[in-house]
């Protein structure tokens, strides 16, 4: 047997003050990593907590449920809007989007996923405003200025995210479970739909949920589609529609104090929106499953 | 004749038969044979061959195990006798492989239909995991067409009856499967294989993931199912296949790392007085 470099008695045996230093800087280590986290988290705080207090004074019934052109204005058409061309871009790159997530995942050839996937990817990182200026160039001398061409311009933002997400938790789910199916004689497009989708349908879900998240506070394109508008246009696509984000946009750089007040209840309330939609994909992912 | 190319007349007198699933007649117990014969194997991955030449006859209702050192292509081989080897991109098989005498591989055979008479347990228990006990065992049913639920209710107790786990379950159907242990997740993943009635049973080291107490659960479970179903089983344990196979297959590797066939004879017969030096030394344990 080799002889070792160092003597067991040395090796083990250690004089006291390493063992000290070693446990303080442990401890201010720890510590390092803690206050990191505080400052990570702190400006979210501040954030919620400042818009909160700003927006509370303008909270009221009749800003929810009034319209812009009311004696007492409020933002009802900006929150339906929203609600709307979200809802419309999410109903169609929803479906189009997990169709070729599953693809993707599940029968494209190794090169192709690979590209197809580089592709998703250029297109998630596109600047909202990018996506705007497209819409605006391209959809809009063919939609007009409407919410057909702000759902359009959601949908280009959406898609990707909802096709990614897919294609990532489809693959997942491990290859026994295919396999399970197949060897019971399930054709593969079954096996696909019944059993790998179903599956992974917690995260496919949740990435449906983080698509309309994104699509509710997008500004630029809509501020270049939709435009806004005073109006009570509800379900009527064809022409300019009101949304949130324009809303708190405009009223921001109003001069006056009601405007801006206004603008802070807006904001207030797509927060909020946005934190009951991930407060739902968590507590779904949490329930729904079963295991 | 196996009803899964001929006419759907033939049915009855099976324990629990079970009606078409779109259309494909179901391989019941009263017919006979379920003899499989493998003619001249070969399994490749791409240009690699991993099995070569392999010819045996599988007897009906018996167990048929499969043994020799790792890598020698035994889980391939066993894979392409339900067609599952061919689901690897660029994965493919020479050879013929019959049961009954129909060719599996004959371009009128459709791959799904061969595995519906040809089931398979994995090595690790696979139970899908979103859906229940129930749910598992009437996968295979559910997955491939309408059966109403009273006939469904019979076939899920039946196959978990027959996989002795009807007991400890029968209180808590509506459970995940995968709350069960893990020799019990076998079971349920046998009891899944059989409720479609297969007429063969593949099992690729079913017990390798278990425990002691559970693998002896299941090779009892085996020596049961073998009454009813032809079974081949792939295994690295040598006292296991002695135990539980009734023949035995020896394989081994040759020089550019191909599985062919050593030897194959009555299981007693393998492990007393096998014809082939190298077959001894394996049994003996001096190798593998």
């Amino acid at each position: 047997m080799r002889t070792p470099a160092v003597s067991l008695h040395e090796a083990l045996l250690q004089p006291g003050a390493h063992d000290l230093r070693r446990a303080r800087t442990d401890w201010i280590m720890q510590r390092i990593f803690q206050v990191a986290a505080l400052l990570a988290v702190l400006p979210l705080f501040a954030l919620v907590f400042y818009v909160t207090l700003r927006a509370l004074p303008w909270l009221s019934p009749t800003l929810l449920f009034n319209n812009p052109l009311d004696q007492q204005p409020g933002i009802l058409n900006a929150v339906v809007g929203s609600l709307q061309m979200t809802a419309l871009a999410i109903l169609v790159t929803g479906p189009i989007g997990i169709a070729g997530g599953v693809y993707l995942s599940e029968f494209a050839p190794r090169r192709v996923a690979a590209i197809g996937e580089l592709v998703i990817d250029i297109m998630l990182g596109i600047p909202s405003i990018v996506a705007g200026i497209f819409a605006f160039l391209v959809l809009v001398p063919i939609l007009g200025f409407s919410g057909w061409a702000g759902s359009a311009a959601l949908g280009v933002l959406t898609l990707p995210i909802v096709m990614r997400t897919t294609q990532e938790v489809m693959r997942l789910v491990p290859p026994s479970i295919r396999e399970a199916s197949l060897a019971l004689g399930v054709p593969v497009w079954r096996t696909t739909l019944l059993v790998t989708v179903r599956t992974a349908l917690p995260g496919v879900l949740t990435g449906l949920v983080l698509a309309t998240s994104r699509s509710l506070g997008e500004t630029a394109p809509l501020l270049m589609t939709a435009r806004g508008t005073n109006a009570e246009n509800f379900l009527d696509f064809g022409t300019t529609m009101n949304a949130m984000p324009i809303v708190i946009y405009q009223y921001a750089n109003a001069a006056d104090e009601r405007s801006i007040g206004q603008a802070w209840a807006t904001a207030l309330v797509l927060m909020v929106l946005a934190l009951l939609l991930n407060v739902l994909v968590r507590w779904r992912t949490v329930n729904s499953r079963v295991a | 004749m196996l009803d899964m190319v001929s006419e759907k007349s033939k049915r009855a007198k099976a324990a629990a038969p079970v009606e078409q699933h779109d259309g494909a007649p179901v391989a019941t117990l009263a017919d006979q044979g379920g003899l499989l014969a493998l003619g001249g194997v070969e399994a490749f991955y791409g240009a690699f061959r991993a099995v070569n030449n392999v010819s045996l006859e599988v007897q009906p209702r018996a167990v048929t195990a499969l043994i020799g050192p790792s890598g020698c292509g035994k889980s391939t081989l066993l894979r392409t006798i339900n067609r599952m080897h061919e689901t690897i991109p660029g994965a493919t098989v020479k050879g013929s492989i019959t049961l009954d005498g129909i060719d599996l591989y004959d371009t009128d055979v459709d791959a799904v239909r061969v595995r519906r008479v040809i089931g398979m347990v994995f090595q690790k228990p696979n139970p899908f995991p979103t859906m229940s006990i129930y749910e598992n065992v009437a996968a295979g049913l559910r997955l491939l067409g309408r059966t109403p639920k009273s006939e469904m209710d019979g076939v899920v107790e039946s196959s978990l009856r027959r996989a002795a786990l009807w007991d400890e379950v029968k209180e808590k159907l509506k459970q995940p499967g995968t709350s069960l242990s893990g020799g019990q997740q076998q079971r349920l993943c046998i009891a899944r294989a059989i409720a479609v009635q297969p007429r063969v049973l593949l099992m690729d080291e079913p017990c390798s993931a278990l425990d002691p107490v559970a693998t002896l659960k299941i090779e009892e479970l085996i020596r049961e199912l073998a009454a009813d179903y032809t079974i081949v089983i792939v295994t690295h344990n040598m006292q296991q296949a002695s135990r539980v196979s009734d023949s035995t297959a020896f394989f081994s590797m040759d020089e550019n790392r191909a599985g062919y066939l050593v030897e194959a004879g009555p299981t007693p017969m393998i492990f007393t007085s096998p014809k082939e030096s190298l077959t001894e030394s394996y049994v003996a344990g001096r190798f593998g």
